[in-house]
């Protein structure tokens, strides 16, 4: 999506920001913004992971107005 | 082949190193390029000797091989063949499991970085099976067979030294499983009682070809029962276990009937259409035999084939009775293998393309 000119942010749980950075890396977007979630998140309730996406949901927005101004 | 890939140019580089063996291996430990054994050195004469079996040029770009996506050349083939010990007839083996295991429906980027212990195992069928001594018999997924070993270990290497999947880098697997060192074998076509897997997916019963499934491991199921009936209620009782990717998504899962097993299925009058409907019967779970986190994931997954869940939703492991994988391997021996699989992928058939007479 970031090399169609699109405004592109990828979510990943902190077990998976090193496969997320390489795999960016390896297709030619190393600068391809993460946002960053805790993990594990298997254990929780259908709500806390709501509440989670609530707490990244500014994250994430600002991620994709830096992308979309970048 | 995508046209992105056609032309390009990735040549192998050369490193000079001492004629040491031990010297040698402590370099591939340091820069991760083993499996975690000891390698054969790829000299340019090894790689060059496997490289006669093929008539594609050395720089030609067969896949890019996920999560890295980097260039799985002719020559990098090559040269894990001969990393993980490979007799340079197998280099066409390789060469077509490499390109199986790019096929989009085969999701080589959810295997490759799941955390699952998912492994690719290689299944031979053909004439090309016999001629490269790849067991089907005793032992098949056993140690022992060169073929077996080298040709298994050798699809590992490439899916890490060209795939990029390092363990606790890009490949996250929990624990992984043995079959990620090297998992191949071949169909034992002679005591099979019905059409072999090539043949079952359309290729001629003298072509010779790979296929490849994303396997989690393998459950043996030993049996005596001499009647067709109770054998499928017993494997299909077994494939039951609810924490599964296959009734989450609805997968393939594969059995590897043993030969003694497939002829009394054979004699029961079972054809082997008849055993993949008859296993998708017996495996039937009830939804609530998952716990409810683990519900709620197949709910998910299979909304639009199953509507809304309740507890006693019927949940199959496959989402049709053909997905269910039937081959015929091993020696004599009252024991078929379960092979559960990864869910969310389907397995792909290549044909071997033998260019060079050996």
């Amino acid at each position: 999506m970031a090399k169609r000119g699109l405004a592109a942010v990828t979510i990943c749980s902190t077990a998976f920001i090193m496969l997320g950075r390489a795999q960016a890396s390896a297709l030619g977007n190393a600068s391809l913004p993460i946002a960053v979630v805790p993990h594990p998140f298997g254990l929780s309730s259908r709500d806390e992971v709501r509440q989670m996406a609530d707490k990244c949901v500014d994250d994430i927005v600002k991620l994709v107005c830096e992308a979309k101004s970048g | 082949m995508s046209s992105n890939l056609s032309g390009a140019s990735e040549r192998a580089g050369v490193i000079e190193a001492l004629d040491d063996l031990d010297e040698i291996n402590k370099l591939y430990r340091e820069r991760r390029w083993s499996d975690g054994l000891p390698i054969v050195p790829p000299t340019a004469e090894r790689v060059t000797r496997m490289l006669q079996h093929t008539r594609r040029a050395r720089e030609e770009i067969v896949a890019r091989v996920a999560p890295g996506f980097g260039a799985a050349t002719i020559e990098r083939i090559a040269i894990n063949a001969v990393l993980a010990g490979c007799d340079p007839e197998y280099l066409p083996v390789l060469i077509a499991a490499t390109e199986a295991v790019v096929d989009p429906k085969f999701n080589l980027q959810g295997i490759q970085a799941t955390t699952n212990p998912v492994a690719v195992w290689i299944i031979i069928n053909g004439p090309i099976a016999q001629r490269l001594q790849v067991n089907a018999t005793f032992n098949c997924l056993g140690e022992g067979a060169w073929a077996n070993a080298t040709i298994g270990r050798a699809l590992r290497l490439i899916l890490r030294n060209v795939g990029g999947a390092l363990p606790g880098d890009m490949d996250r697997a929990t624990q992984g499983q043995p079959g990620k060192y090297t998992f191949c074998c071949a169909e034992n076509e002679d005591a099979n009682p019905w059409e072999p897997l090539h043949v079952e997916r359309g290729f001629a019963r003298g072509s010779s070809t790979v296929t490849v499934v994303g396997a989690e491991g393998t459950m043996n199921m030993n049996s005596h029962s001499k009647d067709a009936g109770e054998l499928m209620q017993v494997f299909g009782d077994t494939m039951i276990h609810p924490p599964s990717n296959e009734y989450t998504h609805g997968g393939e899962p594969f059995l590897m009937i043993g030969p003694e097993h497939a002829h009394i299925l054979k004699r029961g009058g079972l054809s082997k259409a008849d055993v993949q409907h008859r296993l998708w019967e017996t495996s039937k779970m009830r939804a609530d035999r998952m716990s409810p986190n683990d519900r709620a994931r197949a709910q998910d997954s299979r909304r639009d084939e199953l509507g809304e869940f309740r507890p006693d939703t019927i949940l199959t492991i496959a989402r049709r009775p053909e997905d269910i994988g039937i081959m015929v391997a091993g020696g004599p021996g009252t024991h078929t293998v379960y092979v559960p699989a990864f869910g969310n992928s389907r397995s792909v058939t290549r044909a071997i393309n033998v260019e060079i007479a050996d």
